[in-house]
């Protein structure tokens, strides 16, 4: 199984992930489709079934962007340019508005 | 090394497909007849094939998938066209393995996100968006001609420079007497580039310069872009110069600026796994 899918215990199976493998019941049989949304009801019906782990899709949490790693690398990038030189302006305001943008900063329009 | 040297050495590069020869020269041109053209590419499969999932690319956002070279010509364009066929068979030309210093995947990536950023500017600046694309692919152009015809030289370039960290065309000047600007704008006469192209291959480091057109200044910046998102994957990469006579000739709000980012960023993705696959 590839890393964007994990197997979870249907103890810990919680209404909302979604299936990342059609799930098959004891005879063999297509129980759920790939993709299928749990509910309460599924989850419970999961024990009738003996179905003791599910594949669900793992679920990628929107990560912040490391303002110090971000920060760091741009000091490299830029280590051609000097931000006290006024005749850099523009070298430094791109600067400024790659941070901005990958430290997803509203800007004002 | 002189510039003569380096032009009578032209000659022995590996030409370009003469598929490609024939969409430069007629670069300009808004009413050329690709029909024959079109033809002609069709009986080169992998060209073929590259050149149409470009086209079914989302940058074109097409509703409908193209499956043929003609019907790429009917839905996208004449020069939209040309630029595909011209980016998928450039792209992966020059071999490069005497020169172990030149990474040519780090060379292309830079090259494809400057014309990608050049394309979204374009776009924003009302200049056509295929011409700016093109001239953003080719304008390190260049640097393959030092890489194939001196190998030795431009590895020992490249080390010195990674070596005290360098400005590359001071070093390239130094140790070789020319640099890719010279070397780029020599090739782009050699293959009869148009001269919108040559101005901004000759004129892209020196955008303020009296007739360098604003092509030039387009692929100045998108190439300070490139750089400064860090899109071609290079441990030591550096954001050049950035003009300011050519960032204000932009003209560009913040807010404009991060969408040309973004834009650039998801043409660049695109492409890459397209061209470099």
């Amino acid at each position: 199984m590839s890393d964007d899918h994990e197997l979870v215990p249907v103890t810990s199976a919680l209404p909302g992930m979604v299936l990342s493998d059609e799930l098959l019941d004891s005879h063999g049989l297509v129980l759920l489709a790939k993709g299928t949304v749990l509910s309460e009801a599924i989850i419970a019906s999961f024990a009738r079934h003996q179905i003791d782990v599910v594949p669900v899709a793992r679920v990628e949490a929107h990560r912040a962007p490391d303002a110090t790693a971000v920060q760091a690398r741009l000091e490299i990038l830029f280590r051609r340019h000097d931000r006290d030189d006024d005749n850099d302006w523009a070298g430094n305001l791109l600067r400024r508005y790659v941070e901005d943008y990958r430290l997803e900063r509203q800007v004002a329009p | 090394m002189t510039l003569d040297e380096l032009t009578a050495g032209l000659e022995d590069l590996p030409s370009l497909p003469a598929v490609v020869m024939e969409l430069l020269g007629s670069i300009d041109q808004e009413d050329a007849d690709l029909t024959l053209l079109a033809k002609k590419v069709a009986l080169d499969q992998a060209l073929t094939a590259k050149t149409l999932r470009l086209a079914n690319s989302s940058t074109f956002g097409l509703q409908v998938k193209v499956t043929t070279i003609q019907q790429a010509l009917t839905f996208l364009g004449v020069q939209a066209t040309r630029n595909l066929i011209m980016a998928a068979s450039i792209t992966g030309c020059f071999p490069s393995g005497r020169c172990p210093a030149f990474n040519d995947k780090a060379f292309w990536r830079l090259s494809i996100a400057t014309a990608a950023c050049a394309r979204v500017l374009a776009r924003h600046m009302h200049f056509n968006p295929d011409v700016a694309f093109t001239a953003g692919l080719l304008h390190g152009i260049g640097r393959l001609v030092l890489v194939t015809r001196y190998p030795e030289q431009y590895d020992a370039v490249l080390r010195e420079c990674e070596r005290v960290d360098g400005d590359l065309l001071e070093t390239e000047r130094a140790m070789l007497g020319v640099d890719h600007v010279l070397a780029g704008r020599a090739l782009a006469e050699h293959w009869q580039f148009s001269d919108t192209l040559r101005q901004a291959i000759a004129f892209h480091v020196q955008p303020e310069m009296p007739g360098a057109g604003f092509l030039a200044t387009i692929v100045h910046v998108a190439s300070a872009v490139a750089h400064a998102l860090d899109l071609a994957g290079y441990a030591n990469e550096v954001v050049p110069t950035v003009s300011s006579v050519a960032w204000t000739a932009l003209g560009l709000s913040e807010e404009a600026w991060l969408q040309v980012f973004r834009e650039t960023e998801l043409q660049f993705e695109e492409m890459t796994a397209i061209l470099l696959a």
